[in-house]
């Protein structure tokens, strides 16, 4: 956890100011299947690769935001407020090796 | 031999500076400008400490602080090298690992009986019997090991220092000198980053000290920042370099590394290679030419290049006799020197130091025997790769350097020096100012002219030098060769091990603990992988260096702990209470007044009179926004659509496995305003949980954390009116101001938002003020209710006095698995709201029906059931106490307990057990006080 995330707000502050919100899910509301409730709440994709999540600016603006992160490299392409997600780009998101 | 040779340019010690240091009792002379070990050496100490396992003497080897072999206690500090450690007036300085003393240790013995020792020692002996473990590791412990943690407090100030630059080095040897004088002064911001306490790196031994003293001026005038005595212990992700030094924990975060790590000189292996006396080169130039003293009369130096040579011309020029046995079967005699060539040495005699050696061809049984007090290994040695694999940094064997070097390198990493390979002064300083200029560039900062010069640097850089020559991995004589110094590890151990299929490094290390010591495997990297190779019958090019991992040098967990700090939240009355002797617990972060008088006495004032407690604590947020109704009706299960305006409604949070996560008021100030109040402990996680809901949704509010801002008092009590009435001018009579209302007035002058409800079960007052007023509020409350005996009260009566009331406390009642069904609140559950947090979990809730169910209880008062005391049925544990206390007003002990939902019934009967007490209790579903509620509502 020393590398640097770049709050939409506040620009790159080390991650120890942020809190994890994992990765983003699919809530299962009303009139959703059992399965997918427990899906919703105790299943994850836990992607070796690019992931979507959550990230709060705890010790800053406290902002939630999502980012796109490689989790094995901790490289961090983009962050963006929910709601303003930018046109998917030429580059699909890929598993690593 | 003691005593030191005549002064010479250049060396560390100030002669005009004499001082004393305490070893084990005795005077030991030393000048400034020595280390422990340079000191102990020139007095004559020749044994430094016993070996971890087998208690054999060992003496100074590296003088780099590489090894494991002079670790002593340091003014009570264990594992303080000594080689390095800076003399100061008085230190006082003890050997450690021995008993009774190092110089005749009576676990010596162990010597001898080393088969009981044998590899994997730890995992075999102990698997079975189970009961042999406590028996053996008491004894193990104490025999293995490294000093004396200090019983004391330590409370060193420690910082963590973050830095920020273009261009870090790591490593200020003549390469990382080079390369942070050519980034500074092309421009970058630079640091550098020297482990020791001088730059110079391996340069500090040598006799000709004119480059090292060139570089250092360079790179002093560049304006780089030097930091010395600052050890680079790990690269994280960012990358970040971490290291050690300047009273703290030091975070780099640079543009471009330059690792200028250097390599450590690694020893041979042959029988009796750890006996004092055997040194690698580093030691003999830096105690000959740096502290002047000679550490043997008569040396063998065994080498393969010239790095022997000069070792041998020290020794030579400062009068010892000196042989050289060069590996290379082609060397000749020079420089007058007496050369032994195509030879190597077979074994090593001695007991409390070396006396011989046996010389002979590799491989051969016997050799010539040449006595000696001395023998130097000198130009074997492991490229530091270590913080450089740490970037990610691909390493591949190179076969004319007989090591691992690094072949792919991230972007913006560099490495220089001997790490990358050279083994040539000036093609190490010339790849240095190449990497300085480089990373310059990188950063925008490209000098006039720099091409040329890159040009010219990049020529120099590729320049080699002589394939190595490494002795053999392992040689024919007797006795212990030892790969591991640190976990006193022999050749045979580890054969032993690759026999029984520990062949591959990772697993060889982790049996046998090769590498595993105060040395992170700096000084037996080299012997240990190729004697693994060895052993599975393969080449050394094949072996794969163990996983690089933080901390390559060793690291006081102080440092990383950093200063001991506690911090505390006061609310703003925090003073007042002090001064009125209340008792503080901790409550979360919080210092809060657990009782003033007796927490009886209280509970006694506040049913009967009247009481006030500080409340400001209590998490408070401001919703506000055209859609702040949407906000809560999605956050709960409760509706609050039809909330009146001026009206609160108790309510509680669930997530979306239906689990409470927290209650408290909601009040509805405005069309769509709401000020909503939750548990102290909660706040900041609520606080997380609601913005991150309001996030997703999109919705248009605007929540914030008002805790800080606000003040609070809960005033209540039969007689709470009357001392409200003496605070305001507002009509509070019970028509006004009804049950579950909330109004906005002066309070003591002061705007007030006044909340008529009450966890406590009284007519009572919830007032939130502005917090700057605390202490006036505070003191008006207490004046105006004088005369009706108000007294405050803390956390322990309004516990009592809540149990009493049956009102639950998330998070002590509930744990996180609890559903509102379960603890009563299926009121609140609006399941014909389309949508909210918990709803869909709620419905296979409420079709299962719960299971378990949260009930008061009583019981007689002759003992109190500790919370987590069992439930128990036909001694069977069927549930749990969550709360209990003492209750005057029931005449019992009452609680709150999980039990089987089919016991959910007035006056069933159930048994509670602690240790060896028990009692029978029974439930009661009603609060024990005031069950209707008719006080509350007054
Ligand atoms: S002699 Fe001090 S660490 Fe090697
Ligand atoms: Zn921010």
């Amino acid at each position: 956890m020393t590398f640097l995330i770049t709050c939409p707000n506040c620009g790159p502050r080390e991650a120890l100011e942020f809190s994890y919100g994992g990765e983003i899910t699919r809530r299962a509301g009303p009139g959703s299947s059992s399965a997918e409730l427990t899906g919703y709440l105790f299943f994850r994709e836990n992607a070796n690769g690019w992931q979507t999540e959550w990230w709060l600016h705890r010790d800053g603006c406290r902002m939630w935001f999502l980012a796109e992160r490689h989790t094995f490299t901790n490289e961090i392409r983009r962050t963006y407020p929910p709601g303003s997600e930018p046109p998917v780009d030429a580059q699909a998101p890929e598993g690593a090796a | 031999m003691s005593g030191r040779l005549p002064a010479r340019p250049g060396e560390a010690i100030d002669r005009g500076r004499p001082l004393t240091i305490d070893f084990e009792g005795r005077r030991a002379p030393a000048f400034e400008g020595d280390t422990v070990g340079s000191a102990l050496a020139a007095a004559g100490v020749t044994i430094t400490g016993r070996s971890f396992k087998y208690h054999r003497p060992r003496g100074l080897m590296c003088m780099t602080g590489a090894c494991p072999n002079c670790l002593m206690q340091i003014d009570g500090i264990p594992n303080v090298r000594s080689c390095t450690e800076p003399v100061r007036e008085g230190m006082r300085v003890e050997r450690q690992n021995a008993w009774p003393s190092v110089d005749r240790d009576v676990h010596g013995v162990l010597d001898s009986f080393s088969f009981m020792m044998p590899p994997g020692f730890y995992y075999k002996v102990f698997q079975r019997p189970r009961w042999a473990w406590s028996k053996v590791e008491p004894i193990i412990r104490k025999q293995a090991g490294l000093g004396k943690v200090p019983r004391t407090e330590d409370h060193e100030p420690r910082e963590v220092v973050n830095l920020h630059a273009d261009v870090a080095v790591i490593g200020g040897g003549l390469a990382g000198l080079a390369a942070a004088a050519e980034a500074a002064a092309a421009g970058a911001s630079t640091v550098l980053l020297e482990q020791r306490r001088e730059a110079g790196g391996r340069a500090l031994g040598s006799a000709d000290d004119v480059d090292r003293a060139r570089l250092v001026a360079e790179a002093e005038a560049s304006g780089a920042r030097i930091l010395l005595g600052t050890a680079a212990f790990g690269v994280f992700d960012g990358p970040v370099v971490a290291a050690v030094g300047g009273g703290g924990l030091q975070r780099i975060r640079a543009r471009h590394l330059v690792f200028a790590t250097g390599a450590v000189e690694q020893p041979a292996v042959f029988p009796n290679n750890d006996l004092p006396g055997v040194m690698l080169s580093s030691a003999v130039e830096l105690l000959v030419n740096r502290f002047r003293v000679l550490p043997g009369r008569r040396a063998v130096v065994l080498t393969s290049n010239q790095d022997g040579y000069r070792a041998a011309r020290t020794l030579r020029d400062a009068g010892a006799d000196v042989f050289v046995v060069d590996l290379r079967a082609g060397a000749g005699s020079a420089d007058g020197l007496r050369v032994i060539p195509g030879s190597t040495i077979l074994s090593a005699k001695g007991r409390r130091g070396v006396t011989a050696v046996s010389v002979g061809a590799p491989g051969s049984a016997t050799g010539q025997s040449i006595p000696c007090d001395l023998v130097v290994l000198a130009g074997f040695s492991a490229p530091s790769t270590n913080l450089l694999a740490m970037t990610g940094a691909k390493l591949g064997f190179d076969d004319d350097a007989q090591a691992f070097l690094p072949v792919e390198l991230p972007p913006d990493v560099h490495a220089v020096g001997a790490v990358a390979g050279a083994r040539t002064v000036q093609g190490a300083i010339a790849q240095g100012r190449l990497a300085g200029l480089e990373a310059a560039a990188a950063v925008g900062q490209e000098p006039p002219g720099a091409a040329g010069r890159m040009e010219v640097l990049r020529a120099q850089a590729a320049e080699r030098g002589d394939p190595v020559v490494l002795p053999p991995e392992v040689a024919t004589g007797e006795g212990k060769q030892f790969a591991c110094l640190c976990m006193d590890v022999t050749s045979k151990e580890l054969k032993a091990a690759a026999a029984e299929g520990f062949d591959s490094m990772e697993l060889l290390k982790r049996y046998t603990t090769v590498s595993m010591g105060p040395c992170q495997g700096k000084a037996c990297m080299l012997s240990a992988q190729r004697l693994c190779a060895r052993a599975a019958g393969s080449s050394f090019a094949e072996t794969r260096p163990t996983t690089a991992r933080p901390p390559w040098t060793p690291v006081e967990l102080g440092a990383l702990a950093g200063w001991r700090r506690t911090p505390r939240k006061e609310t703003t009355i925090h003073d007042l209470h002090a001064d009125s002797g209340a008792t503080f617990m901790w409550a979360g972060d919080w210092r809060r007044p657990h009782h003033f008088a007796t927490p009886e006495q209280e509970v006694e004032a506040v049913r009967h009179r009247v009481g006030v407690i500080d409340v400001s604590t209590l998490g408070k947020f401001r919703v506000k926004g055209p859609e702040a109704v949407e906000l809560l009706e999605r956050l709960y299960p409760n509706r609050f659509g039809d909330l009146a305006v001026g009206r609160v409604r108790y309510g509680a949070m669930l997530n979306d496995e239906g689990v409470i996560l927290d209650d408290g008021a909601v009040c509805r100030v405005g069309d769509d305003e709401f000020f909503v109040t939750v548990t102290t402990g909660n706040t900041a996680a609520l606080e997380r949980w609601i913005t991150w809901w309001l996030a997703d949704w999109r919705l248009d509010v605007r929540v914030l954390n008002v805790t800080g801002a606000f003040a609070a008092l809960n005033l209540a009590g039969p007689d709470s009116r009357k001392v409200m009435s003496v605070l305001t001018d507002a009509d509070v009579s019970s028509e006004a101001v009804k049950y579950m209302s909330a109004s906005s007035f002066e309070v003591a002058g002061v705007p007030s938002l006044v909340l008529r409800i009450g966890f406590v079960g009284e007519l009572g007052y919830e007032i939130h003020f502005p917090s700057m007023y605390g202490e006036h509020v505070w003191r008006a409350v207490m004046e105006a209710g004088r005369p009706f005996g108000i007294v405050p009260f803390g956390l322990e009566a309004q516990r009592v006095l809540r149990l009493e009331k049956q009102h639950i406390l998330v998070g002590q009642d509930t744990d996180a698995e609890s559903d509102p069904f379960e603890v009563g609140l299926g009121w609140m559950v609006k399941a014909d709201k389309p949508d909210f947090l918990g709803r869909r979990a709620l419905e296979d809730l409420a079709e299962a029906g719960p299971k378990e169910r949260l009930v008061g209880f009583t019981c007689d008062p002759s003992w109190l059931p500790p919370e987590g005391a069992s439930v128990v049925h036909e001694g069977v544990w069927v549930g749990r106490v969550t709360s209990a206390r003492r209750s005057a007003a029931a005449r019992s002990v009452v609680g709150l307990a999980w039990v089987p939902a089919g016991w959910a019934e007035d006056d069933t009967e159930i048994e509670i057990q602690f240790g060896g007490a028990h009692a029978k209790a029974k439930v009661a579903l009603k609060p024990f006080y005031d069950p209707e509620g008719a006080r509350l509502r007054s």
